[in-house]
């Protein structure tokens, strides 16, 4: 033993000489002093266990003394009578703990008997007793200096026999910022103390205080058991989680494959949801979000709470399935606040997906409130963006005077409503903004202004080049890129009878389009569909008729031959490659939605819809849509997706771009197909803006197609042209250059037409 | 009992003239014997049953500081073990303040308050100078010590007693500092300027004479348990507490007196009510309003009234509260702690 609180008293390090001198029990001290005489004994706690008949104790005495005294034998004595009755009940009070009492009788003699002095020994353990239950309160007090102040001023009890006054001086070490010192004291334990249970408690005290390095200096200190086992086994998989843990919050670190592979057998195998959650995690924050899933699943199913549904929620997000997100994220929002972080975002990716899918009516008028109860502002933006995305201006306008509302200070939301104000062709309005916002906002600013307009592009072509990941609210703005002047909106009337339908639903929540409330019930069902793509040219050949020979530039405007798109589209597939839906057994979905309608019905509406795409065939668009509206009215889903596919098609035949776009929206349109006639749906509209002179419009709806498909020849001429028109030469000129490395002729003639331009500046 | 309390007293009052002050007995043995039976546990914890039988910083010095009056070297060192062991645990030194038996760990506060560090700190000050025991003078002084160091501040020209290291000062509080003119035992701060005369304890002493003469509030003009006092403005009450003159600061009158701080004025408004209005009976009052809520009967607390009047008037100790039945921890307390003043310095009441 003193041996080893030698060693320990070195470990203390400096703090610790003073206090070897006051130490009592130190051996041959006495000789050391020069005394020659032999050192007396102190029986008295001996005697005192020996009366007790206390045979573990009086053992325990006999071999402590021993060792102090090599020389000394227990006296024959020891079991006769007792003289000092008092003393004796001073041990009898120590040995119960009442070491208040103690201290009072020690006290009350002294005061009656100034002579009489305690016995050192008694002094000395009273002393080590208390001193080790103030340790132990300042240790549950935290109070870690106090710990090291005492441990230091009485390392007497830091011995094998207080394992737990070890711990607790160790911990205190590593509370102080002093880990060395702590692997000091837990290599000590390692070394001298022998308990199986207390060795692994020793190394389990320690993980959660030493760094990964520290814990592998400590298990090179393990012994094997009676079986010859390694002593610590068991640990080992706490050790895998601890760094496993460790490096799904610090995502810089990971763990080896051996790792990975241990704890998700551990997760096989057991039952309870801990180990799935810390794969999931792990995984999560190391990139690979669909093995994650599965595990936040598993440990979903094993009820292991918020963070696992976070987790779940989390990972589906990430993968692009927000829509099966949402009702397990709404499930659990009221669960932790990081449930109900994850909740609204997974909806805002909803609402802010490019293109804006169609969403269940419940995924929106459940979140409208929970947007409203916590003044959320990018939730309310996120509503703005969806409807406006979905051509719900007046719905968009109101959410984003909301989110501006609880926070006046937000610049995307009094962007989002500027370019609502425009939109709607409030000219005074938009005025205003700009007005209040313009030392705050250039892209408020870029609506009415043409230079800021070009600066802001430039530096988006930068951003998306850079292929940084963004936050998605700022995604859904930045798609919106501003124009340069405010132009009277072209389809303005009926976008905005349209939307005003729906603000009566934004005071109570958010109402969709009517359309898609028709189809909530039915499960959104991202369906790849292989065939029957239309092609992308299809929507300019059904315009194409009417192009040729219209004049797109304006008479006596000096340019030269006016730019056709004609020749482009005119290469498009005839009508033969319009997609004839495939028709799809419905059962499925009938079975999901537990949907009984009769069969009659079912084949009805695709009588109607197949009598549509013959009507089309006939290019009679007018009837089409009629026929194409009975299959919406009767049919489910695919049969009405394929309606609704084809209304949009048939108005875009006419030219009616915005009822084209509000059919598209009535059935929800597998993701493919939507985004290819949204694509179609933009290039008309850029057409149609063109053709009315409205550059700035035609640029907007370019840029938004450019953003879901890749720009052709035809279309940049067309943007060429725009910029040109708008005084943007600059741009114009860029883009006429490379039309002309590509070798297409429109691009000579843009040059050439921005030449004749800038010579007349300066001649003039 | 009560005849061998009065042959105490009558042992007392002949003793206590030729013995100094530092080393007279002036708690006698019976009330003593009765006050550790029904308030101090074998491990040496004062309870506290008025309020669900915790202990305090507090009640621990109040205990040591009556076993010191009561001459008990046994049962001083009994309470100093277990205010040593369970509470005296601060990094800084000082004592945690609040301990609960209905608790693990037992500390469920481990904030300090001034007056019990005081306490503690005082009493084994005199113990150690009364017994000559050196490990009790060390103890003091290291307590001492914390408390210049963490509980006395600057606070615009004032010198103040924070009440607690957390979350009274002009950094924890809009109102800050907030004070307890009740944690100023005057009677300490000599002692204490002789353990660690590093600290300026007389300017602490000047600024609680000051406070008291400024925080005579409302229509009483009592001084409030809890002030706000901000440098260079108005005493107020302090925000989130009772507006009351109340069960801390009816001490105030004692303390002054048995730190033989013979000021009348400050005096004045604990005499206009106890003594004028409420016929010796202490109160609980209103600060704004000036109304008494609740009068206080119990005998420790009239104790407080009768040890007045016979400061002020030489008016003698009532029959009735010449004997002592412990009631509630805390009257009983001061029940001791007047009745030893009186045997002390005015033996003539008697």
């Amino acid at each position: 033993m003193s041996l080893k609180r030698a060693i320990l008293l070195v470990m203390l390090g400096g703090a610790v000489v003073p206090a070897i001198g006051q130490q009592i029990e130190l051996p041959g001290r006495g000789t050391d002093a020069g005394n020659a005489s032999r050192p007396k004994v102190d029986e008295t706690a001996l005697r005192y266990f020996a009366s007790q008949g206390d045979t573990r104790r009086l053992e325990a005495e006999i071999a402590r003394l021993r060792a102090l005294y090599p020389d000394w034998t227990p006296p024959d004595d020891l079991f006769g009578p007792q003289t000092d009755v008092e003393l004796q009940r001073m041990w009898k009070l120590y040995a119960e703990g009442k070491y208040g009492d103690v201290r009072s009788a020690i006290s009350m003699r002294q005061a009656s008997d100034p002579s009489w002095q305690p016995p050192p020994d008694l002094v000395a353990r009273l002393t080590e007793a208390e001193n080790r239950r103030r340790l132990i309160n300042a240790s549950d007090a935290e109070q870690w200096n106090t710990v090291l102040r005492l441990a230091t001023d009485a390392p007497g009890m830091l011995t094998c026999m207080n394992i737990d006054i070890l711990w607790r001086v160790a911990e205190a070490f590593a509370k102080t910022d002093q880990t060395a010192r702590a692997v000091d004291a837990y290599t000590y334990v390692l070394n001298n103390c022998n308990d199986a249970g207390e060795r692994l408690a020793t190394v389990q005290k320690a993980m959660p205080l030493l760094t990964d390095d520290q814990i592998q200096t400590l298990l090179k200190l393990e012994r094997k058991d009676d079986a010859g086992n390694p002593e610590f086994a068991a640990l080992r998989d706490d050790l895998i989680r601890r760094r496993m843990g460790h490096a799904a919050e610090n995502p810089e670190y990971s763990v080896p494959d051996s790792d990975i592979k241990r704890m998700e057998e551990l997760a096989r195998k057991e039952t309870t949801p801990g180990d799935p959650l810390l794969l999931g995690w792990y995984l999560f924050r190391h990139d690979e979000a669909s093995r994650a899933l599965e595990w936040f699943k598993l440990a979903l199913d094993r009820k292991g709470g918020p963070k696992s549904a976070e987790g779940y929620v989390l990972a589906l997000n990430f993968l692009g399935r927000s829509l099966e997100a949402e009702p397990i994220a709404y499930e659990w929002r009221n669960a932790a606040p990081e449930n109900n972080k994850a909740y609204l975002d997974v909806v805002i990716a909803l609402l802010t997906a490019d293109p804006p899918p169609v969403l269940d009516e419940i995924v929106l008028s459940r979140f409208s409130p929970v947007v409203m109860r916590d003044k959320y502002v990018p939730g309310a933006q996120a509503l703005g963006w969806y409807a406006y995305n979905t051509g719900q201006i007046v719905t968009a306008q109101s959410w984003f005077e909301t989110a501006l509302n609880w926070d006046p200070n937000d610049e995307p939301s009094a962007y989002g409503l500027a370019l609502t104000y425009w939109r709607l062709r409030d000219i005074a309005r938009v005025n205003a903004m700009v007005q209040s916002w313009g030392p705050r906002s250039e892209r408020i600013v870029a609506l009415v202004d043409p230079a800021v307009r070009a600066r802001l592009e430039a530096r988006n072509a930068q951003t998306s080049l850079a292929g940084l990941r963004i936050d998605p609210l700022v995604a859904a703005a930045a798609r919106l890129t501003p124009t340069p002047s405010l132009q009277p909106p072209p389809l303005g009337a009926p976008m905005a009878g349209n939307a005003r339908a729906y603000q009566q639903g934004a005071a109570t929540g958010f109402v969709p389009l009517p359309g898609a409330s028709q189809y909530g019930q039915t499960q959104f069902q991202p369906v790849p569909q292989a065939g029957g793509v239309p092609s992308s040219a299809l929507a300019y050949q059904q315009q194409a008729g009417g192009l040729p020979g219209t004049t797109i530039f304006p008479a006596g405007s000096g340019l030269p031959a006016q730019p056709s798109y004609s020749g482009q589209y005119a290469q498009a597939g005839d009508l033969d490659a319009v997609p004839t839906p495939r028709r799809r057994p419905t059962a499925r979905s009938v079975a999901r939605t537990g949907n009984t309608q009769p069969e009659t019905t079912s084949s009805a509406a695709s009588a109607a819809v197949a009598r549509g795409w013959r009507l089309m065939d006939l290019d009679r668009p007018m009837e089409a849509v009629k026929a194409f509206d009975e299959g919406l009215a009767r049919g489910t889903g695919r049969v009405s997706e394929d309606a609704a596919y084809g209304k949009s098609l048939a108005y875009l035949r006419m030219g009616m771009t915005n009822r084209a776009q509000a059919a598209a929206l009535e059935a929800p349109q597998n993701p493919r197909r939507a985004v290819q006639l949204s694509g179609d749906l933009l290039a008309q509209r850029a057409l149609a803006a063109y053709k009315d002179k409205r550059y700035v419009e035609a640029l907007i709806a370019l840029d938004e197609r450019s953003r879901i498909a890749p720009e052709q020849q035809d279309l940049m001429v067309m943007r060429a042209w725009c910029y040109f028109k708008i005084r943007d030469l600059r741009s114009a000129e860029r883009i006429f250059r490379a039309l002309e490395l590509q070798g297409n002729t429109e691009g000579r003639n843009g040059i050439n037409a921005i030449d004749q331009e800038t010579r007349k500046v300066r001649s003039g | 009992m009560m005849r061998a309390l009065l042959a105490a007293l009558l042992l007392l009052a002949c003793a206590s003239l030729p013995v100094r002050a530092q080393s007279a007995i002036q708690i006698p043995a019976p009330a003593w014997a009765a006050y550790m039976e029904r308030f101090v546990e074998d491990s040496g914890r004062v309870v506290d049953g008025a309020n669900g039988g915790i202990s305090h910083s507090e009640s621990q010095g109040y205990g040591m500081l009556l076993a010191l009056l009561a001459g008990d070297r046994s049962n001083f060192e009994r309470i100093w073990s277990f205010t040593r062991t369970e509470l005296l645990i601060r990094d800084d030194g000082l004592a945690a303040w609040r301990w609960d038996p209905n608790s693990t760990p037992h500390v469920t506060d481990v904030n300090a308050a001034s007056d019990g560090d005081l306490l503690i700190a005082y009493a084994l000050a005199r113990a150690g100078a009364a017994w000559n025991i050196p490990p009790y003078i060390e103890s003091a002084r290291k307590i001492a010590r914390s408390i210049g160091q963490k509980l006395i501040v600057i606070s615009g020209n004032r010198k103040i007693l924070l009440p607690g290291v957390n979350g009274f000062s002009e950094s924890d509080r809009p109102d800050g500092p907030v004070l307890n003119l009740s944690y100023w035992i005057f009677e300490t701060f000599p002692v204490m300027a002789r353990l660690a005369p590093e600290f300026d304890w007389a300017g602490v002493t000047n600024t609680g004479l000051e406070l008291l003469g400024i925080a005579q509030l409302g229509p009483a003009r009592l001084p409030p348990d809890w002030i706000s006092a901000p440098p260079g403005k108005p005493v107020t009450l302090a925000e989130g507490f009772p507006p009351v003159f109340g069960y801390n600061s009816l001490r105030i009158s004692l303390y002054l007196l048995r730190a033989g701080i013979d000021n009348t004025a400050l005096q004045e408004p604990f005499r206009r009510n106890w003594l004028i209005e409420n016929g010796g009976t202490p109160a609980i009052v209103d600060i704004p309003t000036g109304r008494v809520l609740t009068r206080l009967t119990e005998p420790g607390y009239r104790m407080l009234g009768a040890v007045l009047a016979c400061a002020l008037n030489a008016t003698p100790i009532p029959e009735d509260l010449r004997r002592f039945e412990p009631t509630l921890y805390y009257p009983s307390t001061l029940y001791l702690l007047g009745w030893a003043l009186v045997a002390e310095r005015y033996p003539r009441c008697l």
